[in-house]
């Protein structure tokens, strides 16, 4: 098997709160190869985004990386080992913030963030920022810069780019400010490019045209794709693989034709069957039952059995770790006891009541309501 | 069932802004909590000054402290503090700050002008509030010409100079304590003012507030009931922030001579006798301005306080 | 030129404020006790003379008729005379402006150049010793009365070091017989820094402190921003995020601030200019009331107005300058 481009291993990011330490990521791994474009998908507070900022050193105090490896093309960008006092701390071979600043942060590895409306600077023109990037991540000269603004802003088809070049982040519409937040991300020539739910605050036809420009855009680059959604329709449409997150860990990863139709783990599933699709009727969605607790004191055992249909005891005892459950030869990882890869006596366990047989029918995933 | 989760929010949010939760958090921060206790020790020697002067004819300072207008029994004038002067022995704590220029004792001086300074910021301020909020609300919540109107006002206001407003407003109508505090508050309406508008501005947008309307509650209730309410965390943070600026201003208006007048002792009045005795008797022209100093920087620190604390979005 | 427009604009709204500004100053001046004849002409003068000169300066016309011509006679330039000082109150303010805007200036230009560093330094270095160390100068600052910083300043580097003076202004532009010890303009001029030190610092101190209070929370609150992020994962030096992607926007509830600053520290020159005794508007104005000098009370107050209504105009032009959103805004 090749070296993934990236690959993150047990990465694990926590808040430190007043209220006590936010594990918002505890534990997850995920591979993205050459030309791939992988979904990282869950509820709102599964720790997507934090994720996304973690590979690329942008989690701010009170929030900190503290375990976990990352390697970029087999090279280790951030790793960690035991101090002489037994802490954990960043290990030697970690790239220096500097050297991760030069080297990777636009260069190697770009990023779409998800507003639109917030990510530009209001006081800059367009144009400027745009080039700026160039300037930093190519080391073209001014000149040369612009015209490759230019270039890019006609790529993702922003009309008169010349003329819109010295206009300001207020005069652009949303889905207009997207586009020149893609501008940036494929301007630089990256290898691979972090969008964290970049079309979620568009409208549904803005949202398409996005996602028809991106795959275009993907193909004749070749780029590397991590998508951040919470949409399962979007996973479907554009990525190749798929990692299901659920309170800060993975629950499921797999193909995405095998995610939708040999679903392993019953969050997904859960996931599948809240989603509308245009052949079924609203009645027969099922919501998922509860809401998904806080990260600050998540549930004993599996995260996800307190609103777990197939919650049984041992569900309440065992957290488990994403392991293949595939019945074929490509690797489908879930993280459920259910599976016999995970032998600890599921079987015999008793059922136990999840919390929507509690609280009716009246609440639901919370996602997409923003 | 939704009616009943209704309830239980609103509950829960009343608790939330509510006085003794907001108390309990102010509380768990140790300056807000010194600067609380020095509010309420100042507060304190301000209202035993106010009684003593006003009802007891400054009867319990003659009995237990010095008289604040009179020289007592022909104690040396500008008597230098403790640890300033050489003359320990008998006596030596008699007059912890030193006397002025009259041989009246500077620390029971600066207790009976706490007074004045406190006085005079509570009302006007509270004058400010009141006014304020009321042409505030009524302007951002109707709008049109009356918005127009009221805020062309307080714009004018705002526009002269407040020092010189006060100094004009009491050279038209006399320099005593009175029109001290109508000029001080005729300064903090325009400040309330403009607060609560803007708020008003982005509450009338609220859906709560729609509903009403569409409901048909009167303008009036709804601005009783729903507006003013929900502005209430910065006009708490603006009260205690403006209870700071008033006493400045205060002291620097009776530093000009425009304010308390003697023999009634005021910090700011008295730090412009010690001017004249800055050479002889620096100590002189320190207590006051410690005194205006501590208790302005108690308000402050309660107003920076009060605004983490209601205002989540302002962390420091 | 939508500048020049947004200028305009604003100037013609200053105009209500200005009109509103001397009919309450007139309003306030005729509330005052006696008549500005009877002040002239003294306490000894009788009635018939009183009722004669009331006539002939035409004090006895209805206050609105007196309001008209008041205005009409400004516009023209003439504010009328000082009866103290005996001169056109054009004239005594014209002499006294220039020494209250130069103390300004330079009272603002040491705010800014002390707060604008100390807000950012505090807030790159959150709750480090650096931060808590000038949140505490700046608390102090915005809690101390200046008149005191003065009185403090006087006692130590005046009167105990004797190093700086302590009394009145050096204009630059004075004949260079007049200013004591100079030989040459530049003594002058040294004279004109060494005198501009401690009021400087006196009235500048709050202006200093609420900024840096105001440059901090700006700039931690833009530094926090989606686009500082964006910049950072574009690989954007840390140093030229502050200096360039974050200043400008941070800029912007400063200038606010400095705006709102304004009346402060009008009001604050008065009494710095007592302190140190400083002939500028400031003491005019307390003099004017002292000595109900009427026609240089109703001068002076419009002057402080027209001064306030420059200023904000100034900040509104530089907030217009630094926010692209602005000039649109203003055109609907």
């Amino acid at each position: 098997m090749t070296t993934p481009l990236l690959s993150v291993e047990n990465l694990q990011t926590q808040f430190e709160t007043a209220e006590g330490t936010v594990r918002a990521v505890d534990g997850i791994s995920f591979d993205v190869h050459e030309g791939e474009t992988v979904g990282l998908v869950g509820e709102s507070g599964a720790g997507k985004s934090v994720a996304i900022s973690s590979v690329l050193r942008l989690v701010e105090s009170p929030g900190e990386i503290v375990g976990g490896e990352i390697r970029f093309r087999g090279e280790t960008l951030l790793s960690f080992e035991e101090g002489p006092n037994g802490e954990r701390r960043q290990s030697p071979e970690s790239l220096s913030n500097k050297e991760f600043r030069q080297r990777i942060r636009g260069r190697e590895i770009a990023t779409i963030f998800q507003d639109p409306m917030e990510s530009l600077n209001p006081v800059f023109t367009i144009g400027s920022q745009l080039q700026e990037f160039i300037e930093i991540n190519r080391e073209l000269p001014p000149k040369d810069a612009r015209d490759v603004a230019i270039e890019t802003l006609r790529e993702v088809d922003i009309p008169k780019p010349e003329d819109r070049f010295d206009d300001y982040p207020h005069e652009f519409s949303g889905g207009m400010r997207q586009r020149v937040l893609i501008a940036m991300a494929i301007a630089c020539q990256p290898s691979l490019i972090l969008a964290d739910e970049p079309t979620t605050a568009l409208d549904v036809t803005v949202e398409g045209q996005i996602l028809n420009l991106v795959s275009d855009l993907q193909e004749e680059y070749g780029t590397s794709f991590v998508w951040v959604t919470h949409d399962l329709a979007v996973v479907a449409d554009i990525c190749d693989r798929v990692n299901v997150m659920y309170l800060g860990q993975m629950a499921e990863q797999a193909d995405v034709h095998d995610l939708f139709d040999n679903t392993k783990h019953p969050y997904t599933e859960a996931l599948l069957q809240s989603v509308p699709r245009p052949d079924k009727t609203v009645e027969s969605l099922t919501p998922i039952e509860g809401v998904m607790p806080e990260a600050i004191n998540p549930p004993s055992g599996c995260r996800f059995h307190p609103r777990c249909p197939d919650a049984r005891a041992v569900c309440r005892e065992v957290n488990p770790e994403p392991r293949n459950v595939s019945d074929t030869d490509t690797r489908h990882n879930a993280a459920c006891v259910k599976h016999d890869a995970f032998d600890v006596d599921y079987e015999h366990s008793t059922p136990i009541q999840s919390e929507g047989d509690e609280f009716g029918e009246d609440l639901q995933v919370t996602e997409g309501s923003r | 069932m939704a009616a009943e989760t209704e309830e239980t929010e609103d509950q829960e949010y009343e608790s939330r802004v509510g006085a003794s939760y907001m108390l309990s958090r102010l509380l768990q921060d140790t300056t807000a909590r010194i600067s609380l206790i020095l509010i309420a020790i100042i507060s304190g020697m301000a209202l035993f000054a106010f009684v003593d002067a006003e009802f007891l004819d400054y009867r319990l300072a003659e009995t237990y402290l010095y008289h604040p207008l009179r020289n007592n029994a022909g104690t040396r004038p500008l008597l230098p503090p403790v640890g300033l002067s050489n003359q320990f022995g008998d006596g030596v704590l008699a007059h912890p700050l030193g006397t002025d220029t009259r041989g009246r004792d500077i620390a029971v001086r600066l207790l009976y002008g706490s007074r004045i300074a406190i006085q005079i910021a509570l009302v006007s301020t509270t004058i400010g509030v009141v006014v304020g909020t009321t042409v505030g609300a009524v302007s951002g919540y109707y709008g049109g010409w009356i918005d127009d109107v009221l805020m062309r006002f307080v714009e004018i206001l705002y526009s002269i100079p407040f020092l010189v407003l006060v100094i004009a407003f009491m050279a038209a109508f006399g320099r005593e304590l009175i029109y001290a505090m109508i000029g001080v508050s005729i300064i903090s309406i325009p400040i309330f003012a403009r607060l609560i508008r803007s708020e008003v501005l982005s509450i009338r947008e609220e859906t709560y507030v729609e509903a009403a309307q569409a409901a048909g509650v009167k303008d009036r209730n709804i601005l009783l009931r729903h507006v003013i309410p929900n502005s209430f965390a910065p006009v708490v943070v603006q009260t205690t922030l403006q209870m700071g600026t008033n006493i400045l201003i205060v002291a620097g208006l009776s530093f000009l001579g425009f304010g308390a007048q003697p023999p009634t002792p005021s910090w700011g009045q008295m730090l412009s006798i010690a001017r004249n005795y800055m050479l002889p008797a620096p100590w002189f022209s320190v207590w006051p301005g410690l005194a205006i100093l501590i208790t302005v920087m108690a308000f402050n620190i309660l107003g920076d306080g009060l605004r983490d604390t209601l205002d989540p979005r302002l962390e420091n | 030129m939508s500048h020049l427009r947004y200028t305009i604009k604003r100037l013609l709204q200053a105009i209500p404020v200005l009109i509103g500004i001397t009919s309450i100053t007139f309003l306030l001046i005729n509330a005052m006790p006696g008549s500005p004849v009877e002040v002239m002409l003294g306490p000894t003068a009788s009635e018939e003379l009183i009722a004669a000169a009331e006539e002939r300066y035409g004090f006895n016309q209805p206050i609105h008729v007196r309001y008209v011509k008041y205005i009409l006679a400004a516009l023209g330039g003439d504010l009328g005379r000082s009866i103290h000082y005996g001169v056109p109150v054009t004239t005594k303010i014209l002499e006294r402006l220039p020494v209250t805007l130069l103390l300004l200036a330079s009272s603002f230009a040491f705010a800014l150049s002390v707060a604008i560093p100390l807000g950012i330094v505090s807030a790159r270095r959150r709750n480090q010793p650096v931060d808590h160390g000038s949140r505490v100068v700046s608390l102090i600052g915005v809690s101390t009365p200046n008149f005191w910083i003065g009185l403090l300043l006087i006692i130590v580097f005046g009167y105990h070091l004797q190093v700086l003076p302590s009394n009145g202004l050096v204009m630059p532009l004075t004949p260079i017989s007049e200013v004591e010890g100079a030989t040459s303009r530049l003594d002058v001029l040294v004279q004109t820094v060494r005198s501009l030190i401690m009021p400087t610092i006196a009235l500048g101190t709050l202006q200093m402190a609420a900024v840096s209070r105001i440059e901090r929370s700006s700039m931690l609150e833009v530094l926090g921003r989606d686009y500082i992020n964006l910049a950072r994962a574009f690989g954007v030096k840390e140093s030229v995020i502050t200096r360039k992607h974050a200043f400008r926007n941070a800029q912007l509830p400063v200038v606010t601030i400095i705006g709102l600053q304004l009346t402060s520290a009008l009001g604050g020159a008065v009494l710095t200019e007592t302190v140190f005794n400083i002939n500028g508007m400031g003491r005019l104005i307390i003099q004017a009331v002292r000595t109900q000098d009427y026609a240089l009370i109703m001068g002076t107050t419009l002057f402080f107005g027209v001064m306030f209504v420059i200023g904000t105009l100034l900040t509104d032009l530089t907030y217009a300058y630094l926010d692209p959103r602005v000039t649109y805004e203003g055109e609907d």
